[in-house]
């Protein structure tokens, strides 16, 4: 399989860019998809700005200097589209705050106990109630498994800010636990 | 006490994911991290199969509505037909007609006043003073035209031969 750089080289050639741009877009969609789907919860918002993201991307990858790795530069994308949908459905006065749209039957169909389910859904709500910035810093960190500096760029943030909003992030959705 | 281990964690924080993994399912349970990660993971059936030719779908027809408002624009909107520079011109257009349209109509009611001013003076209103004064001013044009005319007369008989002097002579003692 080809690497990200020589997809991006043909592309930026004009060596079938649909083709190469199909490549790279395989390889990443889910992971854009699922870092958008952990902010906003509702898949046709996610969906609707994972096709923005890519839109941006087939617009502007002729311009990409490959100064950092596409999947950060993809990522960055991704967050601050994210961020702006939100904003415009605030001004809208149409945002669903993501407790709002919880599926709770779907946390409630694959686990084993009552109390492991109404932990689940502490843990949802609580982590649904983070800032948009500490809520991605801890998905990258804690589920990608992202180094802080790759979080750092994606964010907008120093290393040691990245850390400091994972410590926050974590300390919060615990006392949100033990609040609800 | 506390405060201290809250500390200690945040120094430990970034030492290496294994213990940032551990720090948060110390705090938040491992089983319900990874059951949270999997309702955020969800995505429709065949989503990501059909993502692809959607999304390719949507770009070609953006591409083609740019395109097609380029041409319009170079082909239906000349510069000087853009909307800006179409209020422009009519802004303009307004300020020449009008302006020619006022200076036109205070034109004509200037003439048509001296008219009616000219029309409603009669001779027999003027007074005595008023006409010497003007034929005062006016004398030397009449002169000009008398001496004229005597230049004319002069040059008539000039031209007259001695019979025709002696006739008019008898005439005018007769």
């Amino acid at each position: 399989m080809a690497s990200d750089q020589e997809l991006i080289i043909q592309f930026q050639a004009s060596i079938n860019r649909e083709a190469n741009f199909t490549a790279l877009l395989n390889k990443h969609q889910q992971k854009v998809y699922y870092q958008i789907k952990r902010i906003v919860t509702d898949h046709a918002d996610a969906d609707d700005i994972a096709q923005q993201v890519w839109i941006k991307i087939w617009d502007k990858l002729d311009g990409f200097k490959m100064e950092s790795e596409f999947s950060t530069w993809l990522f960055r994308i991704a967050y601050n589209e994210t961020l702006n949908y939100i904003q415009k459905q605030k001004k809208q006065g149409t945002s669903h705050s993501s407790s709002d749209i919880l599926d709770y039957e779907n946390a409630t169909a694959s686990t084993d106990s009552p109390k492991s389910t109404e932990i689940q859904i502490r843990l949802d709500r609580a982590i649904s109630q983070l800032p948009e910035k500490q809520k991605v810093v801890f998905m990258l960190r804690y589920y990608e498994g992202y180094d802080y500096e790759k979080i750092a760029s994606i964010v907008g943030t120093t290393i040691g800010g990245a850390k400091a909003n994972y410590h926050q992030a974590v300390k919060k959705v615990e006392s949100f636990i033990k609040q609800l | 006490m506390e405060k201290d281990t809250e500390l200690n964690h945040q120094d430990n924080i970034g030492n290496s994911l294994e213990q940032d993994r551990a720090w948060a399912e110390s705090l938040l349970n491992k089983q319900n991290l990874s059951q949270f990660n999997l309702s955020t993971t969800e995505a429709p059936l065949n989503y990501f199969e059909s993502f692809p030719d959607q999304l390719m779908n949507r770009i070609e027809s953006e591409k083609r509505q740019k395109l097609e408002k380029k041409n319009a624009k170079i082909f239906f909107l000349p510069s000087f037909m853009q909307p800006l520079n179409r209020l422009a011109i009519a802004a303009a257009f307004i300020i020449v007609v009008g302006g020619s349209f006022i200076f036109l109509n205070n034109s004509v009611s200037k003439k048509t006043q001296a008219g009616i001013v000219a029309n409603d003076i009669s001779i027999q209103e003027l007074s005595n003073e008023e006409i010497e004064s003007y034929v005062d001013a006016n004398e030397w044009i009449a002169e000009i035209d008398v001496q004229a005319q005597m230049q004319k007369e002069n040059s008539k008989l000039s031209s007259l031969d001695e019979k025709q002097i002696e006739e008019i002579q008898k005439i005018i003692t007769q």
